[in-house]
Order: structure tokens, then C-alpha cells, then sequence
């Protein structure tokens, strides 16, 4: 299937665009921000509609890449980049432009370095995209590595990380994580030349090169999910970050390696793939438990929910090395849900964070005198833990049986920890709905009307792709 | 008769340059940078366009021949120089210097140079370079208190004299061995087996370690280090700017003349780009300085590109006239940075000075930033086609264990550009820094401009370079 118009590198060149816009609106102290934020809005929004526009386009049932856009870049090395999506790569790029969308509500009375904040989403959202429509070797390592600038400057600006050292290590973890992607991918064009992401996982180079080459590949892939051994850099950022686009942002790592595994793994497994499978499924279910334990007696609200989305991640991931095509769609189902819930829960955690900062006062109870809050968050929590409100609900189960199918011990370590986060959840909820004398925090201090009415729209999202995760698809 | 000076007219429209601004200095009254700049851009443009009309005419074919790629070469010569001298003017006029011997020198500098890219016999740069060592040592000597470049500049003519003996001997052992200085008939010469004497590879040894010197390729860097930390600013950014395409094209010449015995040149070239690499990498992360630390990102740079052209072949040249034409657009625009970098009329070169300057300067940091991140190589960056395009000449001749170095390498100097990327957005202000002239600005604009249109499509800049390349030297 192609397009007559290059919509794809229009959904790509659209938020840079806007970038430039914002770079170009007023000072910071004439408007605070305000016509930052308000271009970077428009940008997203009018992205948004184009990529509805392209849902309507592709046919959703087909796993191949569709309405490809090929630009001859170079002669020398001979590099074309090429853009094509399929249903699974168009619903994270909503999802995520959802996501920061949310997150812009967070920060939207924010008055430090706004401008900049929005610069910097602009182009993280502009490269994102990229690389979840890159549909060739070079293009995809290009936006893989391309992502890494915005985000080191949103985390080192609005991250509030005490030691600066941690934001360099974290930048310089990721960074040999693209180099040895970069490593893989010139190999790659030595043997094959500039080949599509289709045709990577059909490739079968000579057993050194060839398991240097998988080897990096897997690493630079896995660098970018929590799992234990690499899980140090991503848990001492992600989980201190306050700012709740920021948050939402630095979310967005531990997917696109789950993506790249998704187009890079090849499509039969040797015998001996399957035994590092095993050992990464006990290591993960491990790590799951783990992580779902510490966030369960951490008593920071953003801890947990930077141990649930942990969790999901590494279930998302051992789903995706099941290397089954069934799952593969449940699993982008059940990531569009997961995304907009994490997004949500961020930033109203970050709205309460700043309510006690303002008022000096614990937020026990708080939820008891915000009625508006009260419904939208105890809904995002209903849907994280995975009750019958999103799309969450059932393709979650059918990951779980796949996995539990696959292995009974590792499905039940990871039922277990999905089973904590949940409590850890839970917990939170309750502990904001338990009525306390001592909290100062009242009725004004509620959700405005627009934030309400936004969020509601939010839910509504969410029930529909409960009822059918592609509800929004009008087919031509 | 006629015809021939006509032909030489490129490097008369440069000499014509010294009586004229002799005596403009000595008899007009106003006399600032602006006017030096005024003439030096009009008798580089002059140069510039006698060099296309007579690209492919020379006077004197057995010592000089004009080619197009000797008119590539010259035509970006003059290109970043004028550049260059526009924006040193700039800072002559701020600090109220007299600026007369740097227009002099700079312009003999940049004759030198042009000659040296067209010779195509020993004897030109038997005599040239030392030439333009001396003149290099006097540039060094423009600064305003002497004591402070005295140590500097006398440590740089003393190894500069070493240098150019080797050049001599070099020299002199090619003309014992083939009777000839002239680089056809040596090339000739060293091509017919057995004729590959223990020295004649002593002597291009000799030969090619002058140019590294002047190239400032390490373990010969510390010259160009020193020189960067105590030089005034249109100093270093000549000394950073203006020599490496001239020297890229004679070290092109060179291994092209050298070309048989170029295997065993080859180790020689390869350990000075590792050691370049390594030095540069890691003593880039101890520097407090600005301009020192980017002094060793040069270091590493030039280790970077000499580790890619190291076979010498047309996709090797190729890609290393990429990384350097892309590396001298993005210390431009560090340079045009520095510039701005300006608190209480002086010019900051302290890495602690530049805390928080986001706040103040948000598109002077933006432009610092966007040259950096071009410098590391990370996509979508200039930078980026760069290292991709030297790169893929290691992994094409299957040079691993280079390629490996050159990933460790980068993740060195990536931290140490990350660390002044953190100290202009992470941290607060705590200095005020002055208003910043327009024309930085303009600079900076077009600089990025060319930086954003190159990236989309490079293949525009390129057609024709790659016809120049292929059509040989």
C-alpha cells in the first residue's frame, strides 16, 4: 500500500517544525511561557489528527510495514532512509503523542524554562516518531540514537536529579547502547547493505560475526529496559523525576527497546536463542518481583508508579520474546492503554506532589474532599492494575497465559509481581481516600473544570479500546 | 608573457594585498579592523575568482600546477578565511587593538598555504615552510602583552626549526636517491620495484612528519595546544580554521606520491591518528579551559580523519574531505560562539564561566549546543554524516579493531562535551554577559542554515567534489 503524499515524514517534520515555532515565540518573561505551550498544544493536536488520517490509510490486519516513503540520502555509503508503519508502530506514535499531550496538562502553570521544556518535548516527539516510523536499518539506528539529546536535556533541566554525574552516566549508558546498535548496523550493510527492518530478521550472518552482531543488537536493546544488571541508571533517574512531562518522556526508553526487540528478533529461534530466552525470563521475573516488592514498602507515590511501569515493561518484553505474532498485537494493544494510564498517573501524582508542597500538608484524605480527582484517579488506578475498564483487561490476560503457557514457575513469579504492583497501587489509593483531620489540603485545591473535562475524555479513550482497541478507525 | 602573469594573477591579487595595506596604515588617519577587513576581503575575492577563471592554467607545471582540486582546496581556503577575518574584526573593534599584523600575517599565511596546495615539487615547500612556521610564530606573537606568548612562541620556533630540518633532510635524501625534486618523477621513481630504499622511506618518514607537525597531530600537538591556551582569540581561531584543508590536500599529495611505499607509511600514519584519538579523547575531560579543550577535540578530530584516510584510496579521500569540511563548519561556529561568550568587554574562556548561560543567551547556547552534539556525530547532526561516512570506510577495508577505537574514543569526548552542555543548561547564572554583536548572530544563523540544508540532502555539496576526487590530483 502506498501514499501519494508523504504523510509519514509529515507526522515526523510536524512536531520539529512546531519546534522551531516555539524557539521563535517570545521571551520567557513577557508571556511565561504561555505561547510556548500553546504552540507546542497545536503542534501535537494537529499531529494527532494526521495520524488518524494515517489509521484510516493502512490496513490494520497486515503486519507488513505499509505506505512507504523512501528518500535517497546518501551515495556514499549508498543510505536511503525509508518510513512505512504498521498498526503496531501507529499506536505507539497516538499513544505517545497522547501521553506528552497529558503531560503538557502538568506542567502547563510551570513558569521555569518553559520554552525550553517545550523545545526539547517538540524534538523528542519529532525523532520518536521517527524511529517508530523507520522502516530501514539506518534510519531506525539514526532516531534510536537521535532520541538521546532531548531527553538528557529535559532530564538534566527539569528532572531536579541531585547529582549531575548521574544524568552524564545515564546519557554516556545510553550512548554505548547506540554505538553498539551503530556497530550492528554497519556490519549489518557491510553483509547486506541498507536493508529494510523486515528483512533484518531473515538475515543470517557467519556464526562469529553474526553472534557479535545479535549480541549487540540484544544489548543495545535491553540497555534501555530496567532489567537487572542494567536497571541501576534508568531506576536512579526515572525515579526521581518530579517534572510530569518529563516523566512521561523518559518512559518512552524502555519502549523503544521493547520495540526495536519487536523489529529486530528473528523470525525462527536456533535452540541456542532459546536457551538465552530462558535465562532472560528467569532474570526478568526475578527483577519483576523484585522491583514490585521495593515499590510496595517504598513510601513514595512516584517510586511506585515508576515500579509499576517497570513491571509492565518487563512483562512487555518477555511477551515480546515469545516471538509470537498474536501476542505481538496483544501487546500493542495493551501498551496504547498502558502508555495514556502511566501519562495520567503521572501527572496527577505531580499535581498532588505540589498541592503538599503548597500547602504544607499531607495528602491523606485528600481524595476525600477532591471529588473530580478522586474519579479520574481512582479510574487510572482501576485501569493499571488491569480491571475490565481498558484494553489493558484482556490482552494483558492473554500475554500472562502465553507466558504462564510457556512457563508455569516464570508465569507465576510474573503473576505474583503483577499482583504486588497492583496492592502497591491500591495502597496508595486507599491511603488518599482514608479521611485525616490533619490534611489542609480542601475543595479548591480540586482538578480545574477544563483539566476535568480533558481527563474524562481521557477515560472515555480508555473504556472504548476496552470495547475495541481500534475503535477510532474509520476503514475507507 | 602576458598570459603567464595573468595566470599567476590569484597570488598577485594576494601579495597586492601587503604594499596596499602598508599604506593604508602608514598614511591613513581612521585605521581599524574594519578597514583591514574591507581590503583583505577584497583582494581575497579577487584571489578567489582568478583562481576559477584560471583552475586549470599553470605557469610553471613542474613546480606548480593549478587543478581542480587544487582549486577546491584554495577556493574553501579563502572561504573560511574571509569568513574568519570578518568575524576577527569584530573582536579587534571590542577590545580596541590594532589589528594591522594580524591582517599582514594572516594574508601572507593564507598565500603560503594556497602556494603550498598547487606545489607539485619538493623545492616549494623546502622553502615555504619554514616560511610559514615564522609567520605562524608570529601570529602566535599577537598579543598585546608578549611576555604572555614569549615562552609559547619561542618553544614553537625551536621545534618548528626540528621540524623543518627533518624537512630538509627529507628532502635531500629524496634528491640523492632520484636526482629530482619534482613529484611526478618521484612517484615514478618509488613505483619501480626495487627501487624502495631504506631512504627513500626515511626520507618521506622525514617529510610526512613535518606536515604532521604543522598538522598538529600528536605526540607533535603540544605547539598547538599552548598556542590555544594564551593566543588571543582571532589567533586561535585561525590557527584552528584555516590550515586544515591546505593540509589535508598536501597530505593527499603526498601519500599520492609516496603511494608504493605507502603500506609502511601507513603504520607510521596509523599510530599518530591513535595516539591523536587517545590523547585528544582523554585530555579533553581534564580541561577547565574552553578553548583547550576544544583545542584537544581538534586532536582527536584530526586523529579521527587520518585514522579513515589511512589506505589512501578515492572513498577514503573522499570521506575524509567530508569530516573536514563538516568539522572546520562546526569549530566555526564554536569559534563564532566564543565570540559571544563576553562579560565586562573580555572575552571568557573558563569553562565556570559559562554556568547557566542559557538563561541569558538562549540562541548563542542553542548554536553552542546544535555544534557540539554536530561534533560528537550524533544524528540527525552534520556531525553525524561525518563519522558515518569515515566510518564506513573502516568497516568496508574490515578495520575492526579501528573502528573500536574510534567508538571508545567518541564516548570519551561525547563526556567531555556533555559537561560543558550540563554547566551552559543545568546549572544557574552567575555571570553577566554582555550584548552580543549582530553580525555573530548573522554568522551563526547562516552557519546552522548550512548545517540544516546539508543534512537533508548532502548529495548537492557533493556531485561535484566526488567528480574532482575521482579525476585525481
Amino acid at each position: 500500500m502506498s501514499s501519494s503524499f508523504a504523510l509519514l515524514s509529515l507526522i515526523v517534520a510536524l512536531p520539529f517544525l512546531g519546534m522551531l515555532f516555539v524557539f521563535t515565540t517570545k521571551s520567557q518573561k513577557e508571556t511565561q511561557g504561555h505561547n510556548a505551550f500553546h504552540v507546542c498544544v497545536f503542534t501535537i493536536f494537529a499531529n494527532i489528527v494526521l495520524i488518524w488520517r494515517v489509521f484510516m490509510l493502512i490496513n490494520e490486519k497486515s503486519r507488513d510495514l505499509q505506505l512507504q516513503e523512501k528518500f535517497n540520502w546518501l551515495s556514499t555509503p549508498d543510505i536511503n532512509i525509508v518510513f512505512a508503519v504498521d498498526t503496531f508502530s501507529l499506536l505507539l506514535i497516538l499513544s505517545m503523542h497522547i501521553a506528552v499531550l497529558i503531560g503538557l496538562i502538568g506542567v502547563r502553570s510551570n513558569i521555569y524554562k518553559q520554552k525550553s521544556l517545550m523545545v526539547f518535548t517538540l524534538l523528542f516527539l519529532s525523532m520518536a516518531t521517527g524511529f517508530f516510523v523507520a522502516a530501514d536499518i539506518f534510519s531506525f539506528y539514526m532516531f534510536f540514537e537521535a532520541m538521546l539529546i532531548p531527553l538528557f536535556m529535559l532530564i538534566g533541566m527539569f528532572g531536579e536529579v541531585k547529582k549531575q554525574d548521574l544524568i552524564y552516566r545515564f546519557f554516556l549508558y545510553n550512548f554505548i547502547g547506540a554505538l553498539l546498535l551503530f556497530s550492528a548496523t554497519m556490519l549489518i550493510y557491510y553483509y547486506y547493505g541498507s536493508i529494510t527492518l523486515q528483512q533484518v530478521a531473515k538475515i543470517h550472518i557467519k556464526s562469529g560475526v553474526g553472534i557479535y552482531v545479535w549480541s549487540a543488537i540484544f544489548l543495545a536493546f535491553i540497555s534501555r529496559i530496567p532489567i537487572w544488571p542494567f536497571h541501576y541508571w534508568i531506576s536512579s533517574i526515572n525515579s526521581g523525576i518530579r517534572n510530569p512531562l518529563a516523566f512521561v518522556i523518559t518512559s518512552f526508553m524502555p519502549i523503544s527497546g521493547i520495540y526495536g526487540f519487536i523489529r529486530f528478533l528473528p523470525s525462527n529461534f536456533s535452540a541456542d536463542i532459546n536457551n538465552y530466552i530462558v535465562w532472560i525470563n528467569i532474570i526478568g521475573a526475578v527483577t519483576m518481583v523484585f522491583i514490585a516488592l521495593i515499590g510496595l514498602i517504598n513510601r513514595d507515590a512516584q517510586y511506585k508508579i515508576f515500579s509499576y511501569v517497570t513491571i509492565y515493561n518487563i512483562m512487555y518484553l518477555l511477551g515480546v520474546l515469545t516471538n509470537d505474532n498474536i501476542i505481538e498485537h496483544n501487546i500493542g494493544y495493551s501498551l496504547f492503554c498502558f502508555v495514556i494510564i502511566v501519562a495520567s498517573l503521572s501527572v496527577i501524582n505531580s499535581y498532588i506532589y505540589h498541592k503538599e508542597q503548597e500547602n504544607d500538608s499531607d495528602s491523606r484524605g485528600f481524595l476525600c474532599r477532591a471529588r473530580r480527582l478522586s474519579l479520574v484517579y481512582s479510574f487510572m488506578i482501576i485501569a493499571a492494575i488491569g480491571l475490565p475498564v481498558s484494553a489493558i483487561f484482556i490482552n494483558n490476560f492473554l500475554i500472562l497465559s502465553k507466558l504462564l503457557g510457556a512457563n508455569l514457575e516464570i508465569g507465576g513469579l510474573l503473576i505474583f509481581a503483577i499482583l504486588i504492583v497492583g496492592v502497591t497501587l491500591l495502597q496508595e489509593l486507599i491511603r488518599l481516600k482514608t479521611n485525616d483531620a490533619n490534611c489542609k489540603l480542601g475543595k479548591n485545591d480540586d482538578i480545574s473544570t477544563w483539566q476535568f473535562v480533558f481527563m474524562l475524555f481521557v477515560i472515555f479513550v480508555l473504556v472504548m479500546s476496552f470495547l475495541n482497541p481500534l475503535w477510532f478507525v474509520i476503514n475507507e | 608573457m602576458i598570459q603567464n602573469w595573468l595566470i599567476l594573477l590569484p597570488e598577485i591579487s594576494l601579495m597586492l594585498f601587503f604594499p596596499v595595506a602598508m599604506v593604508v596604515n602608514k598614511y591613513r588617519e581612521r585605521k581599524t579592523s574594519k578597514t583591514f577587513f574591507t581590503l583583505s576581503k577584497l583582494f581575497l575575492i579577487c584571489a578567489s575568482i582568478f583562481t576559477i577563471v584560471f583552475y586549470n592554467k599553470s605557469v610553471w607545471p613542474e613546480f606548480w600546477v593549478n587543478n581542480q582540486h587544487s582549486t577546491l582546496f584554495k577556493e574553501l581556503l579563502y572561504i573560511v578565511g574571509l569568513a574568519w577575518f570578518y568575524l576577527s574584526s569584530k573582536w579587534f573593534l571590542n577590545k580596541n587593538r590594532p589589528s594591522f599584523g594580524f591582517y599582514m600575517i594572516g594574508m601572507a599565511i593564507i598565500l603560503l598555504l594556497a602556494i603550498l596546495i598547487s606545489a607539485r615539487n619538493l623545492i616549494i615547500p623546502v622553502f615555504f615552510v619554514p616560511a610559514l612556521c615564522f609567520l605562524t610564530k608570529c601570529m602566535i606573537n599577537q598579543h598585546w602583552d608578549e611576555n604572555k606568548v614569549k615562552k609559547v612562541s619561542l618553544m614553537y620556533m625551536v621545534f618548528a626549526t626540528i621540524f623543518c630540518f627533518l624537512l630538509w633532510g627529507g628532502s635531500l635524501g629524496i634528491w640523492y636517491e632520484t636526482n629530482s625534486l619534482s613529484y611526478t618523477f618521484i612517484a615514478k621513481y618509488t613505483s619501480l620495484p626495487g627501487n624502495k630504499s631504506l631512504l627513500i622511506y626515511f626520507s618521506s618518514l622525514m617529510i610526512l612528519s613535518s606536515l604532521l607537525f604543522m598538522m598538529a597531530g600528536a605526540p607533535f600537538h603540544f605547539w598547538f595546544i599552548d598556542s590555544i591556551s594564551v593566543s588571543i582569540l582571532p589567533v586561535c581561531g585561525f590557527l584552528t580554521l584555516i590550515p586544515p584543508f591546505a593540509y589535508l590536500s598536501c597530505l593527499i599529495i603526498l601519500m599520492n606520491i609516496f603511494g608504493s611505499i605507502s603500506p609502511d607509511l601507513q603504520s607510521y600514519i596509523q599510530s599518530v591518528s591513535l595516539v591523536s584519538l587517545v590523547i585528544g579523547a582523554l585530555s579533553a575531560n581534564a580541561q577547565t579551559n574552553i578553548r583547550r579543550l576544544f583545542a584537544y577535540g581538534t586532536i582527536y578530530n584530526l586523529g579521527f580523519m587520518l585514522l579513515g584516510i589511512l589506505s589512501f584510496k578515492s572513498d577514503a579521500i573522499m570521506s575524509a574531505f567530508v569530516y573536514t569540511l563538516i568539522y572546520v563548519m562546526a569549530m566555526f561556529g564554536i569559534y563564532s560562539v566564543f565570540l559571544a561568550i563576553k562579560s565586562k568587554g573580555d572575552y571568557l574562556s573558563s569553562i565556570d564561566d559559562i554556568y547557566g548561560m542559557s538563561e541569558s543567551k538562549p540562541y548563542i547556547s542553542v548554536a553552542f549546543l546544535i555544534f557540539m552534539i554536530s561534533l560528537i556525530g550524533i544524528p540527525p547532526l552534520l556531525g553525524f554524516w561525518g563519522r558515518l561516512s569515515l566510518i564506513n570506510v573502516l568497516v568496508m577495508e574490515g578495520r575492526w579493531w579501528h573502528f573500536f577505537m574510534l567508538m571508545v574514543a567518541l564516548i570519551f569526548m561525547a563526556n567531555a562535551f556533555l559537561r560543558i552542555i550540563g554547566k551552559l543548561y543545568f546549572e544557574t547564572a552567575n555571570c553577566h554577559f554582555d550584548r552580543t554583536d549582530k553580525a555573530i548572530y548573522i554568522c551563526l544563523f547562516i552557519n546552522l542554515l548550512l548545517v540544516l540544508v546539508t543534512i537533508l540532502d548532502p548529495t548537492y555539496l557533493l556531485h561535484d567534489t566526488e567528480i574532482i576526487f575521482q579525476k585525481g590530483y
